[in-house]
C-alpha cells in the first residue's frame, strides 16, 4: 500500500534533514505504527505521504500512485486525521461533514452515521466553533473517514482524548482495520501502538532505527516474565517465570493446573521501555 | 460540481463572519453619503454678473443669445441682496454658467466685490465692436486672464474654428454628462469593490491558515485552485453586489449593466488573485498587514488624483486603480466608450489569470505553512 525508499527531505533545501534516508513499507490491511519523539520527523514524514509536503529526494508510491506526481483523485482512497483538529469553526458539525464529503467522488457516509460513531450524536448542529477540543478532534476523526479510505492515516488520533472516547477511537480503528483498511498510524504513545499495530518504526533524528511487530520486540528486547503468587501447603509461594524459555512455561502450566494461584503478573517489558533500550531516548 | 460547493461552502462561512458585511455595510454607508450628504453637484455653476450698457437692438439680441443657451429658455427674476440693498436681476442659468443681468453698472461693481464672482460691463467700442470690461478678484490665475484676452481680442468667428478643430475627449465632456454625485461613484466602486475585495480576501484566506482547513482541502479529490476559485467567487458576488446596492439608486437605468458586471467581474478578479498572492506570502495578517497596506496606499493614489484635475502625473497610470476609475465611469455614462471598457476587462483579466496561477502554484507548494 505504501512504499518508501531512500527519502530525504530538508525544509530549508539544505544539509539539515528533517528526514533521512528512510525506507520502509506497509503491506494492504496491517496497521502500521510510525513512532518516534516530538521533532523526530513523523509529521514530516506523513506531510510527504499525503502530498501535502513536495517530495524532494526519494521514491515514494502511495495506494498504487507515484507520489512525485501527486493525483488529486488519488485522495478517494485516502483518509487523514490531522493531529491538530482543521474544521471550520463556522460550519456547524454536521455541515463540515456535509461539506467535506462533496469534495470526493467516491461513496462517502451520511454525516449523522459518522458523528454517532465518533459520540458526537445530538450536537450534529452545533457549530464546530463551540467544541471542546476533544470534540473538535472527533469530528476531525470522523471526517478522515467519510470516503471510506483504503489507507488511513492517523495522527495521533487519541491524543488529548478522555480514556472512554479514546477507547471508542480505537475500537473503530481495529473495526475498520477487521474489514481492510490499511492505516499509518503516527503517536508517540506507545501503549497504542503496542495494542494497535501489527508493526511499528522506531524513528529518531529523522532516521529510521527499526521496523518490527510489538510481539517480536518483545521476544527480542523485552523480559518477557510472570511473578505467579500460589498457595502450597497453605503457604503463600511466590515464584518468577519466563514466559520464553520451555523449562518455565512447563513449571507454570504445571503450577496452575494444580495449585491455588493467588495472584499472576506479567513483567512484560513495555514497548517504551524497549524503545529506550533501542534507541537510546525518550519518548517525550 | 465540487467547485460549485465549494463555493456555496464559502458563501455560508463567508455569511457568518465579519468581513463579509464589512463590503456591504461599507456600500450602505457609501450610498447614504452620495445621496443625503453630496448634493447633486458640488458649486454647481460660475456665476457671472453682467451689466449691458448696449443700443437697444444689440441688447436685444445678445439677450437673446444667452436666452437660447438657458437650460430651460426661461428666464428668472432674482432679488440679490447685497449691503442691505435688493439688487434686482435677470438670472439666465446655462451648463456651465449663472448669468446675473444687472440694469446698473455699479451694482456690478459692487457684486464682483463682496460676492466675489466675475463682473463685465458690455458696451460697443468706437468701432461697433463688442467691448468687455471685466471686474476680476485679483486671484483669478493668468490662464484665465488670458483667455478673456483671447476670447475678446480675437473675432467669434475665430474661436468658434478653433472650437470646432479641437479633439474633445471624453474626460472633458464628462463634466456635462455626469453630475457631481455621480461622478464620485467610480471612485466609491473602486474602492469598496477591488481595494476591499483584495483586502478581505486575504482576510479570508489568513482565517482558513489559522483554522489549518487548507490542509484539509488538500487531502481531498478536489483541487487547490477550486478551493481558491471559490474564495474569489465569494469576494466577486459580494463586489457586485455592493456595487450595485451603490449604482442602481443612484443612477437608475443609465448605466450599461451588463458591462458594468463584465468590469466588476474582470477588475475584481485581478483584485482577489492579487490579494490571494499578497495572503500567500505570510502566515498571518499581522505579518501581511503592512504589505497589503502599502499596496492599498498606492491604489488610493488615483482615486485622489481623480478629484485633483491639475494633478495627473503619468506615474498613477500604470496603477490598477486609474483604468478602473476611468473605466467605471465610461460604465455609467451613457455615452460610454464600450470598447475602451472592453479592452481594459480584457486587461485585467489576462492579468488576473496571471497573477491566479501564481498563486494556486504557491498555495500549492505551501499548504502545511
Ligand atoms: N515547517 C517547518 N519548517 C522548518 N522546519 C520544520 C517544519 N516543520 C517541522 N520542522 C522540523 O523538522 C523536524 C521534524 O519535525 P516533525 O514535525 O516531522 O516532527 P514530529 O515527529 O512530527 O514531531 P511531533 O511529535 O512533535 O509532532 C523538526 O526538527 C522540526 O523542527
Ligand atoms: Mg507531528
Amino acid at each position: 500500500m505504501i512504499t518508501v525508499k531512500n527519502l530525504y527531505h530538508s525544509y530549508n533545501k539544505d544539509d539539515n534533514f528533517a528526514v533521512k534516508d528512510v525506507s520502509f513499507e506497509v503491506k494492504n490491511g496491517e496497521i502500521f505504527g510510525f513512532l518516534g519523539p516530538s521533532g523526530a520527523g513523523k509529521s514530516t514524514t506523513q506531510g510527504i505521504l499525503t502530498g501535502l509536503l513536495k517530495l524532494q529526494k526519494g521514491n515514494v508510491s502511495v495506494a498504487g500512485y507515484d507520489v512525485k506526481e501527486i493525483k488529486q483523485k488519488m485522495f478517494n482512497k485516502i483518509g487523514m486525521s490531522f493531529e491538530q483538529s482543521n474544521v471550520y469553526s463556522k460550519l456547524t458539525a454536521k455541515e463540515n461533514l456535509e461539506f467535506y464529503r462533496k469534495l470526493f467522488d467516491v461513496e462517502t457516509y451520511k454525516p449523522e452515521e459518522l458523528l454517532n460513531l465518533v459520540g458526537l450524536e445530538g450536537k450534529e448542529n452545533i457549530k464546530a466553533g463551540e467544541f471542546s477540543k476533544g470534540m473538535k478532534h472527533r469530528l476531525t476523526f470522523a471526517r478522515s473517514m467519510i470516503n471510506n479510505p483504503e489507507l488511513w492515516f492517523l495522527d495521533e488520533p487519541t491524543t488529548g482524548l478522555d480514556p472512554a472516547i479514546a477507547s471508542q477511537i480505537k475500537d473503530i480503528i481495529k473495526q475498520k482495520n477487521a474489514n481492510g483498511v490499511t492505516i499509518f498510524l503516527t503517536t508517540h504513545n506507545m501503549f497504542i501502538a503496542d495494542e494497535l499495530c501489527d508493526r511499528v518504526a522506531f524513528i529518531v533524528d529523522g532516521e529510521i532505527k527499526l521496523i518490527d511487530s510489538p510481539k517480536n520486540l518483545k521476544l527480542q528486547y523485552g523480559d518477557n516474565l510472570i511473578d505467579v503468587e500460589y498457595i502450597n501447603n497453605g503457604e503463600t509461594i511466590i515464584e518468577t517465570y519466563s514466559t520464553v524459555l520451555e523449562k518455565d512455561k512447563k513449571s507454570l502450566k504445571n503450577i496452575i493446573e494444580n495449585y491455588e494461584i493467588q495472584t499472576m503478573h506479567t513483567k512484560e517489558a513495555t514497548l517504551e521501555e524497549i524503545f529506550i533500550k533501542v534507541t537510546g531516548r525518550e519518548l517525550i | 460540481m465540487k467547485l460549485w460547493y465549494s463555493f456555496i461552502k464559502e458563501v455560508k462561512l463567508a455569511s457568518r463572519g465579519f468581513y463579509f458585511y464589512i463590503e456591504l455595510f461599507m456600500a450602505l454607508l457609501l450610498l447614504l453619503i452620495l445621496i443625503f450628504v453630496v448634493p447633486e453637484n458640488f458649486e454647481s455653476r460660475q456665476s457671472e454678473y453682467i451689466h449691458l450698457d448696449l443700443p437697444k437692438t444689440v441688447k436685444k439680441a445678445y439677450i437673446k443669445e444667452i436666452k437660447d443657451k438657458d437650460l430651460d429658455g426661461k428666464v428668472e427674476k432674482v432679488e440679490i441682496e447685497n449691503d442691505d440693498k435688493v439688487i434686482n436681476s435677470r438670472l439666465y442659468k446655462t451648463e456651465d454658467k449663472e448669468i446675473y443681468i444687472i440694469d446698473d453698472k455699479k451694482d456690478v461693481i459692487k457684486l464682483a466685490d463682496k460676492k466675489q464672482k466675475i463682473g463685465a460691463v458690455i458696451k460697443l467700442d468706437n468701432k461697433n465692436n463688442l467691448d468687455y470690461e471685466y471686474y476680476l478678484q485679483g486671484y483669478e490665475s493668468n490662464r484665465l486672464k488670458n483667455l478673456i484676452l483671447i476670447i475678446h481680442n480675437v473675432g467669434t468667428d475665430t474661436i468658434k474654428t478653433v472650437f470646432n478643430k479641437q479633439d474633445v475627449r471624453p474626460l472633458s465632456t464628462d463634466y456635462e454628462v455626469l453630475t457631481d454625485r455621480e461622478n464620485l461613484i467610480p471612485s466609491f466602486l473602486t474602492f469598496n469593490g477591488s481595494l476591499m475585495g483584495l483586502f478581505i480576501i486575504a482576510a479570508y484566506i489568513f482565517l482558513d491558515k489559522q483554522e489549518g482547513v487548507i490542509k484539509a482541502y488538500a487531502v481531498t479529490a478536489s483541487t487547490v485552485r477550486e478551493y481558491l476559485l471559490s474564495k474569489v467567487g465569494v469576494l466577486l458576488l459580494t463586489t457586485i453586489v455592493s456595487s450595485f446596492i451603490i449604482v442602481v439608486p443612484v443612477m437608475g437605468l443609465k448605466p450599461n449593466y451588463l458591462l458594468l458586471l463584465v468590469f466588476l467581474f474582470t477588475t475584481g478578479f485581478f483584485a482577489s488573485s492579487l490579494g490571494l498572492l499578497v495572503a500567500s506570502f505570510y502566515k498571518n495578517i499581522m505579518q501581511a498587514f503592512g504589505t497589503i497596506y502599502l499596496l492599498m496606499i498606492a491604489m488610493i493614489i488615483p482615486n485622489i488624483a481623480y478629484f485633483i484635475p491639475s494633478w495627473n502625473p503619468t506615474l498613477i497610470k500604470i496603477l490598477p486603480t486609474y483604468p478602473m476609475l476611468e473605466g467605471f465611469k465610461e460604465i455609467i455614462k451613457e455615452s460610454g466608450d464600450v470598447s475602451y471598457i472592453l479592452t481594459i476587462s480584457l486587461v485585467f483579466l489576462i492579468i488576473g489569470l496571471i497573477l491566479f496561477e501564481i498563486a494556486n502554484k504557491r498555495y500549492k507548494k505551501t499548504l502545511t505553512v
